[in-house]
């Protein structure tokens, strides 16, 4: 090891007993600014992460919309499931249905569900918590949980439900009655707005209620493990009937994807101001030690040591520091991470604010999802910012003459 | 190109002005000096009489405004600095985070990473100077003789054909002073090397091959 990285590493561990105040201090410094980096991107991708599972768990990769309603949507189902990429396809149909329990309405969004296909994209089967998607037939409903528990309705009940069509005819003075569906089970997803207000049906009752025939809204698609949505997007609008278009979950939802990477983004820079701070502490405290080892500095001039590696051993200074520091803040990160959930229950429980944390925050628990490249963003950047903090203290250091520094009081 | 009969250190007409507020002080007016290989020469001058001044010359890390300076023929560079000549100063300028061993080894870092043979001729050294037992202790824990035969044994890790002195005893009691003396002058007699003594004592002046007085800027 060159003579500048060893001193300046026993500069910072020194030998013996003396416990290296300065650099624990520097080093505590950049940590908490790296834990905090950590734990903030990590969480921020798990929002995005559990949205996007939620997404394609529900509505797959993939979403087929016409400008008015698909025709003969069973055989564009057999084109579509003959494109490379595709796992499985799905109609729908989707709109908004009145529904009445005990003189109490609700206005909540209505999903059709092929029944016979419905598995081969979504794994809503997976998120029924009470009943099940086989007791699902033309009769009968899945509520969402915050529907179900709005109306206070309990499975095995009835409900009225009224489309657009029947409150149209009932607005023409027409008599018609609701159709009543039976109650056979509920489904949660732990996010608030895909639990709030939402009734699954079955494809035919869906159809019936909008009185569509057998014209479906759009067909969800679901692609095999490996392939991009992009490039299975762009082979299935090949095979697409005029005023037809696929489009990506990310398509679909990209004003919202970008203002949580927007959010992201912004957290990140704000946060890396910690880095930056604990990197003025460094810089600072590395000019104090160059003021404090000016007769040293003149010393390892006088041994034969050279400007530039006398500018390196502070330099490097800075960078072991950042190196530390990346190190301690990566395993407090992880750390934190680990017992995110257990903090943040024993802190709402503690303030008695459980249900508004659920309420506002979607989710029951804290996701996280902990990406490669944001670790890399994040390792880079401190250390990066911990070596340019030692520029300074290097040049000064660089400049003393020798001779001046040995002289020096 | 160097031979075995130049001096190693040939200094000609070396000058060198500080300003002081608005005057100039001409602390050097042309000091001419040659040592030989394994010569022993003191220099002695009242305070302010330029002897540090004159030792930074010699040393290379100071620039004079006039005259030239040879180390072993050659002209005198930074780069030659760490293989070519040893320092001890009145100050000592131990590193205080590394230990005796350690210190002493540093000369060598300025070369090379050091190897079992430079950590075997530290130890000797270290012995030679009387502090084998106390080549892990660090510079707080030494006493002032202590750290400046450290100093010493550091300034010949590097085998140096100069080695110079700068009021090695001006922080050391007497006793102490004369055996940190002797042991200077011992260790350059059987290493061969150059010595440049600056020293106020004229008894330590007596003890080296020459005795040279530094005085209003000229060596007598």
């Amino acid at each position: 090891m060159p003579w500048y990285f060893y001193l300046a590493l026993k500069q910072l561990f020194p030998s013996g007993r003396r416990f290296p105040f300065f650099t624990f201090m520097s080093v505590v410094g950049v940590a908490l600014g790296v834990m905090v980096l950590v734990v903030v991107q990590s969480v921020m991708s798990g929002f995005g992460f559990e949205i996007r599972r939620m997404i394609v768990e529900s509505e797959g990769e993939i979403q087929i919309k016409a400008q008015t309603a698909i025709a003969d949507s069973a055989a564009l189902v057999q084109r579509l499931e003959q494109v490379e990429g595709v796992a499985g396809a799905t109609p729908y149909t989707g709109g908004t249905l009145m529904v009445m329990y005990h003189d109490k309405p609700t206005f909540p969004l209505m999903r059709g569900l092929d029944l016979d296909s419905v598995g081969r994209v979504t794994r809503l089967d997976h998120y029924v918590t009470v009943g099940s998607l086989d007791a699902l037939d033309d009769d009968s409903v899945i509520l969402s949980s915050g529907l179900q528990e709005s109306l206070g309705v309990p499975v095995g009940s009835t409900v009225d439900v009224y489309s657009p069509l029947i409150l149209e005819r009932m607005g023409r003075d027409e008599y018609v009655l609701p159709r009543s569906v039976k109650v056979v089970g509920i489904l949660e997803f732990n996010h608030q707005q895909l639990d709030s207000s939402t009734v699954y049906c079955s494809l035919r009752l869906a159809q019936d209620l909008y009185g569509l025939g057998s014209l479906v809204h759009g067909i969800n698609v679901r692609l095999k493990p490996g392939y991009r949505e992009d490039d299975v997007v762009a082979k299935i609008n090949t095979i697409l009937p005029p005023g037809v278009q696929a489009f990506s979950w990310m398509d679909s939802f990209s004003d919202f994807l970008w203002v949580l990477n927007l959010e992201k983004g912004m957290m990140f820079f704000l946060l890396l101001i910690i880095v930056i701070v604990a990197a003025f502490s460094v810089m600072s405290s590395l000019l104090i030690s160059v003021v404090r080892k000016t007769r040293e500095i003149g010393l390892l001039g006088a041994l034969g040591g050279r400007s530039r590696h006398v500018a390196l051993c502070f330099c490097a200074q800075g960078f072991f520091i950042g190196v530390c520091g990346t190190i301690v803040g990566l395993a407090g990160g992880w750390g934190l991470l680990v017992v995110r959930n257990d903090v943040v229950h024993w802190i709402a429980r503690t303030i008695q604010r459980e249900d508004e944390l659920r309420r506002f925050y979607q989710f029951s628990d804290l996701p996280q999802h902990t990406t490669t490249g944001e670790i890399v963003q994040i390792v880079v950047f401190t250390i990066v910012i911990s070596t340019l903090a030692g520029l300074l203290p290097a040049w000064r250091a660089a400049k003393l003459k020798p001779a001046e520094a040995l002289r020096s009081e | 190109m160097n031979n075995e009969h130049d001096p190693v250190l040939g200094a000609r007409g070396l000058r060198k002005t500080y300003l002081s507020g608005t005057q100039r002080l001409e602390v050097l007016r042309g000091v001419d000096l040659d040592v030989a290989a394994g010569e022993s020469v003191s220099i002695r001058g009242e305070s302010g009489s330029g002897k540090s001044t004159l030792l930074n010359l010699l040393s290379g890390l100071d620039a004079p405004e006039a005259g030239t300076l040879a180390w072993s023929g050659a002209a005198a560079r930074a780069d030659r600095r760490a293989r070519f000549l040893g320092m001890v100063f009145q100050s000592f300028y131990l590193i205080p985070e590394l230990d005796a061993l350690q210190n002493v080894l540093m000369a060598a870092r300025m070369i090379r990473r050091p190897g079992a043979a430079e950590k075997k001729r530290a130890g000797e050294l270290l012995a030679r100077v009387g502090l084998a037992e106390r080549a892990t202790h660090l510079p707080a824990q030494l006493s002032g003789g202590e750290r400046q035969r450290v100093a010493v044994a550091r300034a010949l890790m590097n085998a140096p054909q100069l080695l110079l002195a700068d009021e090695p005893t001006g922080n050391l009691d007497e006793h102490t002073g004369d055996a940190v003396i002797e042991m200077l002058l011992a260790l350059c007699r059987e290493t061969g090397t150059a010595l440049v003594l600056v020293t106020h004592n004229a008894a330590y002046a007596k003890m080296t091959h020459r005795a040279l007085v530094l005085h209003e800027g000229v060596l007598r």
